[in-house]
């Protein structure tokens, strides 16, 4: 379980620190991926809803930490995207690898939609709504790309963390 | 459903604490624990972004070049002008008594993150209240004299060894400026990712493209000037009349630019509002 935890931790942190590093120099037309949205989404479509959620709101929560505007709205979104995203994985049965892609994309679209209307109604969201469509079109196709890489890696944190069943004879 | 409602009591803890609230204090403890990392991360990948920004730059790199031979030679003309009257200054100043002198001092810092989505447009830098740096002071880059330094925004927090900076780009930042030329004052405003924009200026006022913009500290509409007067904060891009025609809309390019952004000072002022 401490393994687990750890293990989570160290995925969150490492996001959050590429995010605001590196992922930074890498903006295209204006707009960067959204790591920590891929890593809600990865770990809810390996792990089911229930963890999905919790990685979610870790997710979420940190970031909101560390941004200057509104606190608490990322959280909430990523909580709602990472149970989300482990519903339709569990309804979504398609062995296509493509799937993890196209729910990264979907998920990230439909999450920084949420996140722009909660923040939107609770009078916290002063882009224009052009600049809000191009982040939302631009991120989930950069957040597209990055899956295929990031899935394998985040896999194997996954399982390697995962406690072992002992089957004694 | 614990987390979702979690979510919303932090959302109304945040909204109703202010800058102070106990949402603000953890926000800057995050910031006090992951800025180390950050620093660490930088130094070792900036290299290498710098290297792949350069190649994706590479065509428009030589017209750069001999855009900045150019402008050295130029600078160098002025350079020598200017130290002249410097120590011309220098001597009234000692013989009318007059104590210090006009540039404020001022903290360098490194850039060692920017904000983290793409809704937010602040940067961290490696300087905090530890080196005296304190909430309100303005961020410059471009030289240490207020004549060479260019705008790039406001601390909004400070922790003992780092601190974030509002940028001018964004919206909820303002900023009084005023025209080099007519000397007319307006309110300029960030839009993001688009240029700046300059509101409150007279119609007919004779606005030249590209003009130069500087901060005042002359109160606009009832905003006070948060920046010491003659920083550059851009130059003039385009002007629009606006459809009321009391007022014309003016677009200012930034003098800084912000994807570049690697090294800053922070000037060590007092600053009101």
């Amino acid at each position: 379980m401490i393994r687990r935890v750890l293990s989570i931790a160290a995925i969150v942190v490492t996001a959050l620190l590429l995010q605001s590093t590196v992922f930074a120099q890498l903006e295209l037309l204006g707009v960067r991926p959204e790591l920590l949205y891929v890593v809600t989404i990865v770990i809810a479509v390996l792990e089911g809803p229930n963890e999905g959620a919790v990685v979610g709101f870790v997710c979420g929560m940190s970031q909101d930490f560390l941004l200057a505007g509104p606190k608490g709205i990322t959280a909430l979104t990523l909580t709602l995207l990472g149970y989300a995203m482990g519903l339709v994985r569990t309804y979504v049965t398609s062995p296509s690898p493509l799937l993890p892609t196209t729910l990264a994309a979907v998920g990230t679209a439909v999450g920084l939609a949420f996140y722009e209307t909660v923040a939107f109604l609770l009078g916290q969201f002063d882009q224009p709504i052009g600049y809000a469509i191009k982040v939302i079109l631009l991120a989930s196709a950069y957040n597209a790309v990055l899956t295929p890489i990031l899935y394998p890696l985040l896999r194997r944190v996954s399982e390697g963390s995962r406690r072992r069943r002992v089957v004694r004879f | 459903m614990v987390l979702v409602s979690i979510s919303l009591a932090v959302i109304t803890l945040d909204y109703r604490g202010g800058t102070e609230g106990p949402l603000a204090v953890a926000g800057r403890a995050a910031q006090e624990g992951i800025a180390p990392l950050q620093k660490a991360v930088t130094t070792v990948t900036r290299p290498i972004g710098d290297f792949f920004s350069g190649l994706a730059h590479l065509p428009s790199l030589q017209d750069e070049n001999d855009r900045l031979t150019a402008q050295v030679q130029d600078l160098s003309a002025q350079v020598a002008a200017a130290s002249y009257l410097r120590e011309q200054l220098a001597a009234l100043q000692d013989q009318l008594g007059l104590q210090g002198t006009l540039d404020p001092p001022s903290v360098a810092a490194v850039v060692i993150a920017t904000g983290i989505s793409n809704f937010d447009w602040s940067v961290t830098i490696d300087r905090g209240s530890e080196q005296g740096i304190e909430v309100g002071m303005p961020v410059v880059t471009g030289g240490p004299t207020l004549d060479a330094a260019e705008l790039v925004g406001r601390v909004i927090q400070v922790t003992s060894h780092s601190s974030v900076v509002q940028l001018i780009l964004d919206r909820r930042h303002a900023v009084a400026g005023v025209l080099s030329s007519s000397g007319e004052t307006g309110l300029i405003t960030g839009q993001g990712d688009d240029d700046l924009r300059m509101d409150l200026v007279t119609p007919g006022t004779g606005i030249g493209v590209p003009e130069p913009v500087y901060t005042t500290s002359y109160e606009v509409n009832g905003h006070p000037g948060r920046y010491p007067p003659g920083i550059l904060i851009g130059t003039v891009d385009r002007v629009t009349p606006e459809s009321n025609a009391i007022q014309e809309s003016i677009q200012v390019r930034p003098a800084v630019d912000f994807s570049m952004l690697e090294f800053v000072l922070v000037l060590q002022i007092g600053t009101e509002g």
